[in-house]
């Protein structure tokens, strides 16, 4: 039965039911939404599990709401009992879940913390908003204490639901029953008057289908009764009015038989006393079925009024729920809202605090990437300088292997016991390790040495320096051997000496050698105080001979100024008495000279002749003294240039004369190009001369390269000269002509030897009689010139010190 | 009484040498006013007034000195110096005549600013040649230093 019956399908009170159900339907489904939007949102929300709880909880309430408006209407009434079973057993989980849960939520660390932060933070931020922020803890505990309030009133609205529910229910069966009953109460009221009617009709027409219409009615009555007690067999007031009912219906039914029987078998109508009694047992059944019909309706009167005042108290109840529940929903919503602008403001502080704290970890994982690096480097370092002490270790092994193969090593503590020998110093001491180690170094000692002089060396040694020196120690038998010996200390980081190592070489055959030679350096500086007798010697006949070459310079230079003097006389006085000859003859001359003899003519002009001749006898004297003193100045020089301008000036004496020139290229040199000038000048005078007696005079100048040198030579085709006498060709004043022949004062060559000379080359002629002469004349290369400056700057130099 | 005026001063010890240079002058009728003297010490009182030459007056000097270099006393290049350092003197041409041709003579009388620098030849025809051309030179030729005595010939 539908539960609108319940509501006895009164339009207000379904709409009523049914709108709130919708509502709260409605309401219950959108928290759960929120929820679940609430968990996505808040991914770190602690308790998450007991929300998804709490949801489901809520969308079961909301179903069974659904199910009381799918009810009204249809009555699947065990659905609706499934459902609020699941409903009770997610209410009382979520609430078992719950209560151990509230003192956590209500101490619930991690926001305390954030909000601990929080506070922190807004602190730093300002003032006012630090005094604007409201105390969490009371609304955290509003909320809770809200949200355990609104727990307690959905349990209370859904218990009250499911109890206006039940009552409902039973109202509805109860009025299904009493429809049920009066249904049956009527069918069966219904065949027996058929079944009366149908057998009265029959017993008065006789006719046939009305006996089936009688049988078939009077068939069904058992039946319908049989069901009517079934229906009301709950109830003994109705029990007992079936009770009276019962006969009435058998009376009626009897009845109704004998009358269909009388008039099947006598075929007699019935009589109206008998219509009348059928109508009263009719009656009879009539009234009692009325009286039961009277029963269950004033049943369900009751019923109905007694779940009526049940329904009201729930829908009261569920109104002020729906509101209450309406109102705690908002504030945790708003509660909830602040909850999420809270983490919302304390994600995103977190989120800052974050970004701090990934910036400090990316700092610090950067130094530490740096510190990484800086202990790999290091790691390498270490590495490698264990790679270099292992090098060393073994180097220092190589070379104590090399010192022992070497050298005599021992090594002793600081009080000089011997800690160490190798096998070196057990062969020169002819001691055994054994016997060395742990014996004091003194058992080595020859008493050679001084008292002072150990006590140098332990005190050299003892203040941390290194002592070198040689020892003369004693084996074992007795001999002696030398040893050359360096003793270093072993130092402590405080400087002081741990013990000392002491590396020795024999020297014993050395040391032999040096007595032997000291003996023979004795000697030898016996000889060397004679031989620096001796030298001292020799230093005073040097320097008697420097005193004497000073002397002999200063003799030469007296000398050498007497001779300039000399020409400088010659120059000076020499010429002027000659002048005087040349001038006053020639006066005489001029004077008297027509009125005298042409003998005595004659002789004026013979002195006058010999004057000019003793004058330019005396001026190429001059000439040559000059030469000998000057100084050469060498530069480069075109021979070739100097050769042309001679034959120029030489011009006038070739008047007259056939002369050919054969002028070829020669070199530049370095000379003194005025000396050398005055060479070609007197071997082309000396050419010309000679050729005077050919018809056509031949001079051939020329260069060439005689032994690497190069030469210059003048060819003519003159008188030439007998080989023989060349020796006496460059002499001063020598000649190979008689003056009447060819005149001259042999000093023209001579001149030209002291210019070649003073050039350091060499003058040479090759001639035959009647054939002509070729003079040759090289120049020393420059090299060659400036060695001889240098020579000469010495020279000077010594003359300057003298 | 010593000739004060001079148009040449002929300084040299040699009467030789002092004779042919007259009788080379003389034959050009240069040889009017030609005053000798015998040493260094002569020439430079001439020049400078003094001693025996006391009366002459600077405002008449030679119009050249002819000078010899090898001389008795003070020589000529000494002469020369004395002449160039007093500023009275300084200006009056000297020509050093002489027989040496040493180039230390020749390069010193220039250095000390004489006007011309001439060696005695031997051969008398290039002497008496040679101290013709001074003679026209100097008196004739050049234009001395002090015009003055020009107005007293």
């Amino acid at each position: 039965m539908p539960h609108g019956v319940c509501y006895l399908w009164n339009p207000w009170l379904v709409w009523l039911h049914v709108i709130s159900d919708a509502l709260i339907t409605f309401s219950y489904y959108c928290i759960p939404f929120v929820l679940v939007y609430f968990i996505r949102k808040n991914r770190d929300l602690p308790f998450n599990r007991i929300f998804w709880m709490f949801g489901t909880f809520i969308l079961a309430c909301g179903t069974t709401h659904l199910m009381e408006i799918w009810n009204v209407w249809h009555g699947s009434y065990l659905v609706a009992g499934v459902l609020k079973a699941i409903t009770a057993a997610v209410s009382v989980l979520t609430a078992a879940m719950l209560i151990p849960l509230v003192p956590k939520v209500i101490s619930l660390p991690g926001m305390i913390h954030l909000q601990e932060t929080n506070r922190k933070l807004e602190q730093k931020i300002a003032a006012h908003t630090l005094l604007n922020t409201p105390n969490e803890t009371p609304l955290r505990r509003r909320i809770t204490g809200s949200y355990i309030v609104a727990v307690l009133l959905i349990t209370f609205i859904g218990l009250s639901s499911w109890r206006g529910s039940r009552l409902a229910a039973d109202d509805s069966d109860s009025v299904a029953h009493t429809y049920a009953v009066m249904d049956a109460l009527e069918l069966t009221s219904k065949h027996v008057i058929e079944a009366a009617t149908s057998a009265r009709a029959f017993a008065l027409t006789g006719q046939v289908p009305l006996l089936a219409h009688y049988q078939t009615a009077r068939d069904t009555v058992a039946q319908d009764e049989h069901a009517l007690r079934e229906l009301t067999i709950d109830n003994l007031t109705q029990q007992h009015r079936l009770d009276v009912l019962d006969p009435q219906l058998s009376a009626t039914l009897e009845f109704s038989e004998r009358i269909v029987s009388k008039r099947q078998q006598m075929r007699t109508l019935p009589i109206p006393a008998e219509i009348l009694e059928s109508e009263q047992l009719m009656n009879a059944v009539r009234t009692t079925g009325q009286a039961i019909q009277k029963e269950e309706m004033q049943l369900l009167s009751q019923r109905t009024q007694k779940t009526r005042t049940g329904r009201r108290l729930t829908s009261f109840i569920i109104v002020v729920g729906i509101f209450v529940g309406a109102g705690l929903l908002t504030l945790a919503r708003t509660a909830i809202n602040r909850e999420i602008a809270m983490t919302a403001g304390a994600r995103s502080q977190i989120i800052t605090l974050n970004g701090e704290l990934e910036q400090r970890v990316e700092q610090r994982t950067a130094a530490l990437q740096s510190e990484i690096v800086e202990r790999k480097q290091a790691e390498e370092a270490l590495k490698k300088s264990r790679a270099t002490i292992e090098q060393a270790i073994k180097e220092l092994a190589d070379q104590k292997f090399a010192l022992d193969q070497h050298a005599i090593v021992a090594v002793t503590d600081v009080q000089g016991t011997i800690t160490y020998v190798n096998d070196k110093f057990c062969s020169i001491s002819q001691y055994t390790k054994d016997e060395l180690i742990g014996k004091n170094h003194r058992i080595l000692n020859s008493a050679y040495h001084s008292k002072q002089f150990f006590q140098q060396m332990y005190h050299t040694i003892a203040n941390g320096n290194v002592w070198h020196g040689e020892i003369k120690n004693r084996a074992k038998d007795g001999s002696t051997y030398w040893v050359d010996t360096t003793i270093a200390p072993f130092v402590s980081s405080e400087g002081k000496p741990l013990q000392y190592i002491a590396i020795r070489a024999d020297i014993t055959e050395r040391k032999q050698v040096e007595e032997a030679l000291a003996i023979q350096a004795e000697q030898l500086s016996q000889q060397a105080v004679e031989l620096l007798q001796s030298e001292a010697d020799i230093r005073k006949l040097n320097e008697d001979l420097e005193h004497r070459v000073i002397l002999r310079t200063a003799q030469l230079e007296s000398a050498n100024r007497e001779l300039e003097a000399f020409t400088y006389s010659v120059s000076h006085d020499l010429r002027a008495p000659l002048r005087h000859i040349s001038g006053f003859s020639r006066v005489l001359s001029d004077e008297v000279g027509s009125s005298l003899s042409p003998e005595a003519q004659h002789c004026l002009e013979r002195i006058q002749e010999g004057t000019r001749r003793m004058g330019e006898l005396v001026d190429e004297l001059l000439n040559l003294a000059r030469i000998g003193r000057h100084a050469i100045e060498c530069r480069t020089t075109d021979l070739k240039e100097i050769a042309n301008e001679v034959i120029a000036m030489l011009k006038p004496e070739t008047e007259g004369r056939t002369v050919e020139w054969h002028v070829g290229d020669m070199a530049s040199v370095q000379c003194d190009p005025v000396l050398i000038r005055q060479v070609f000048q007197n071997l082309l005078t000396n050419a010309l001369k000679f050729t005077r007696p050919r018809a056509c005079a031949t001079i051939e100048i020329g260069y060439m390269n005689e032994k690497d040198q190069p030469t210059i030579f003048i060819r003519d085709n003159g008188v030439g000269f007998n080989m023989k006498y060349s020796d006496k060709l460059f002499g001063v004043f020598q000649r190979l002509h008689r003056a009447d022949e060819f005149e001259g004062t042999g000093i023209g060559l001579a001149t030209v030897y002291r210019i070649i000379e003073k050039h350091g080359g060499r003058v040479w002629a090759e001639a035959e009689l009647e054939k002509g002469a070729t003079f040759f004349f090289n120049l020393r290369t420059q090299q060659h010139l400036e060695v001889s400056g240098k020579v000469n700057d010495k020279e000077t130099r010594i003359g300057a010190h003298v | 009484m010593k000739s004060l005026e001079s148009d040449i001063l002929l300084v040299d010890d040699s009467p030789d040498d002092t004779d042919l240079a007259l009788m080379a002058l003389r034959k050009e009728n240069l040889a009017n006013r030609i005053v000798i003297a015998r040493d260094g010490e002569e020439a430079l009182n001439f020049l400078f007034c003094s001693g025996a030459y006391s009366g002459r007056s600077f405002d008449n000097p030679p119009k050249v000195v002819l000078l010899d270099l090898k001389l008795p006393k003070i020589d000529g290049l000494q002469v020369l110096q004395k002449i160039r350092n007093d500023p009275r003197t300084r200006s009056i041409p000297v020509v050093i005549l002489t027989s040496s041709k040493e180039e230390q003579d020749i390069v010193k009388g220039y250095s000390l600013g004489v006007n011309s620098y001439v060696q005695k030849p031997v051969d008398f025809d290039q002497f008496r040649s040679a101290v013709r051309s001074l003679g026209l030179y100097w008196l004739v030729v050049n234009q001395p230093p002090i015009s003055k005595s020009l107005g007293n010939v």
